[in-house]
């Protein structure tokens, strides 16, 4: 199997190995320096009572029920929106799509500057009345995590409305047609004939961005290094900080193998809660 | 749909077109933007009186931009065409002969889906350094070369193509190599250059795995280079808006010259 053998080497040294390596130094201390030092179940241990590590959990957690019905519900709404016959429509899907083909560096920098506190979003905020006072988004730590849910929402929404594109154009016309003759409205036609044919696509969203919001990094790292007083920390930025600021390579390993846990079980249950009402209708 | 309607739906599309749309003009005005004019202000000034080239010029010649720029090019060299060769032999094989244990390996593919790579990122390092690739270009492109999602739209590709054309091969004498090189491969160039163009962009943005890899400053890309930039650079926030503008420009109008394919991938990917 000449065909198969690079996918399978590299598979075999950059996936398995590493995690073979993640599974075993979870239960050692290591530094890199010194030899690793076993110590049974201490590092999950730690985590217990570790008070970062749950600040860190909970901001993940945060950052999955904020961001989840977002990216579930605005992308299904701009889909619908640019699935319609008009004229220039493909305009609208590449501007929508934007964000998603730049880097995160790119648009948390470009953030910063709407962020700042003579900014456009302070000024628009202060001028409708919304605000009292300029606010300084990323440096309160109310603010911070909210405007980091903006930006990461507001960059991956359009990958999620292109998929669920590609879900209404396999919907066929006709189910339209007789439903507006039997007198239904744009609105009704969205919650009874749009959203439950969209259930296989809806099931594959919530994976994939549960998979998203749990692993919120890159945002973290150039606007607020976690901070203010770790009101943004999330586990994948205190996973990165412990292992490669700190050199805590074994604890980090465990909060790895934590975090994937939870990946894949929010995963698994998602997918199954989404198929069973599949099987259902 | 009546004109009235028509109309409301365009407003619509053009406010969240302009929600969208505008951080990117923001940073763009901030670039060209003169030093005498203020870059924050209530209101906003949106246009540049008038438009300078001088943060560019700054960014381009006293900061390390053409450096990163270079380090970018040469990973898209090092990684995209390789990423296809790996991706296109395994979907190859995947999709086109029988053996044992082939379900196996597709899963076991396919699984790695699941290992995301925030979690992977300790442990992978760890391999890497004791391959002795730390800080070299090596250790930054080879972990990427095996992508399920690669391997999956190819094997997808091969599939689809009829039999008859194999048989046809068969006929021709052509030898296994033949039959991949000259008879399958030319049939889903769609798919590569929609592979192609994933790749491209994501070796464009890639920022974690070259964090955690590189220590040499010399050999960051751009999107590295810049979050550099933004902890000592920071106070000059012309120049950093015009380095910015500079590394997201390429990926944008290569974006919007190849869309086409984008949603054509994208369809690719779900369906499977």
């Amino acid at each position: 199997m000449l065909f198969l053998t690079p996918a399978l080497l590299l598979l075999a040294v950059f996936f398995l190995w590493p995690a073979a390596t993640a599974v075993q130094l979870a239960f050692f201390e290591y530094d890199i320096v010194s030899d690793p030092v076993w110590v049974g179940l201490g590092n999950f241990q730690r985590m217990l009572d570790d008070p970062r590590f749950w600040t860190a959990l909970r901001n993940s957690g945060l950052f999955l029920a904020a961001m989840l019905p977002i990216l579930v519900c605005v992308p299904l709404l701009l889909a619908v929106l640019v699935n319609m016959p008009l004229r220039g429509i493909k305009v609208f899907r590449v501007m929508y799509y934007l964000p998603v083909v730049t880097s995160m560096v790119v648009v948390a920098i470009a953030w910063n500057y709407v962020f700042h506190q003579r900014g456009i979003l302070n000024w628009l905020l202060t001028t409708l009345g919304v605000l009292d006072e300029p606010v300084q988004y990323l440096l309160e730590p109310g603010w911070a995590m909210p405007a980091l849910v903006l930006v990461e929402s507001w960059k991956s929404a359009g990958y999620y409305m292109m998929i669920y594109l590609a879900g209404l154009q396999s919907i066929p016309r006709d189910l339209y047609e007789a439903a507006e003759m039997d007198g239904a409205g744009p609105w009704q036609r969205l919650v009874w004939i749009t959203t439950p044919l969209l259930r296989p696509y809806i099931a594959v969203i919530v994976v994939l961005a549960a998979m998203d919001a749990m692993q919120v990094f890159t945002s973290v790292f150039v606007m607020t290094q976690g901070g203010p007083q770790d009101a943004t920390m999330t586990l994948g930025y205190y996973i990165y900080d412990e292992a490669f600021r700190r050199f805590d390579i074994g604890y980090a390993n465990a909060m790895g193998i934590v975090l994937w846990l939870i990946l894949v079980a929010f995963s698994m249950v998602s997918y199954r809660l989404t198929r069973g009402r599949m099987a259902t209708t | 749909m009546t004109l009235t309607r028509r109309i409301a739906v365009y407003g619509v599309l053009s406010l969240i077109a302009i929600a969208f749309v505008l951080p990117f003009l923001i940073l763009l005005t901030s670039s060209l933007k003169p030093a005498n004019q203020p870059l924050h202000e209530f209101p906003p000034a949106l246009v540049p009186l008038p438009p300078v080239l001088d943060w560019f010029i700054e960014a381009w010649t006293t900061i390390d931009f053409p450096i990163y720029l270079w380090n970018s090019l040469m990973l898209e060299v090092l990684t995209v065409p390789a990423y296809l060769l790996v991706s296109a032999f395994a979907g190859y094989a995947l999709a086109r002969f029988d053996f044992r244990g082939k379900q196996f390996i597709f899963y076991l593919i396919v699984s790695t889906m699941f290992l995301p790579g925030e979690v992977m990122l300790v442990p992978r390092f760890l391999v890497v350094s004791q391959l002795g690739m730390v800080d070299t270009f090596a250790g930054l492109v080879l972990p990427g070369l095996m992508s399920a999602f690669g391997i999956f739209l190819i094997r997808q590709a091969f599939e689809q193509l009829p039999s008859e054309l194999f048989d046809a091969a068969k006929m021709d004498g052509c030898n296994h190599w033949q039959t991949f090189r000259q008879v399958a491969l030319p049939q889903v160039r769609p798919t590569l250059a929609t592979l192609a163009i994933f790749g491209f962009i994501s070796v464009w943005n890639s920022f974690i795995w070259p964090l955690v890899v590189l220590s040499s400053e010399d050999k960051y890309p751009l999107a590295l280079g810049l979050a550099y930039l933004k902890g000592t650079f920071g106070d000059d926030q012309r120049s950093m808006a015009a380095g910015t503008v500079m590394a997201a420009l390429p990926v944008i109008v290569f974006f919007i010259a190849m869309q086409r394919h984008f949603v054509e991938g994208m369809k690719g990917s779900v369906k499977g």
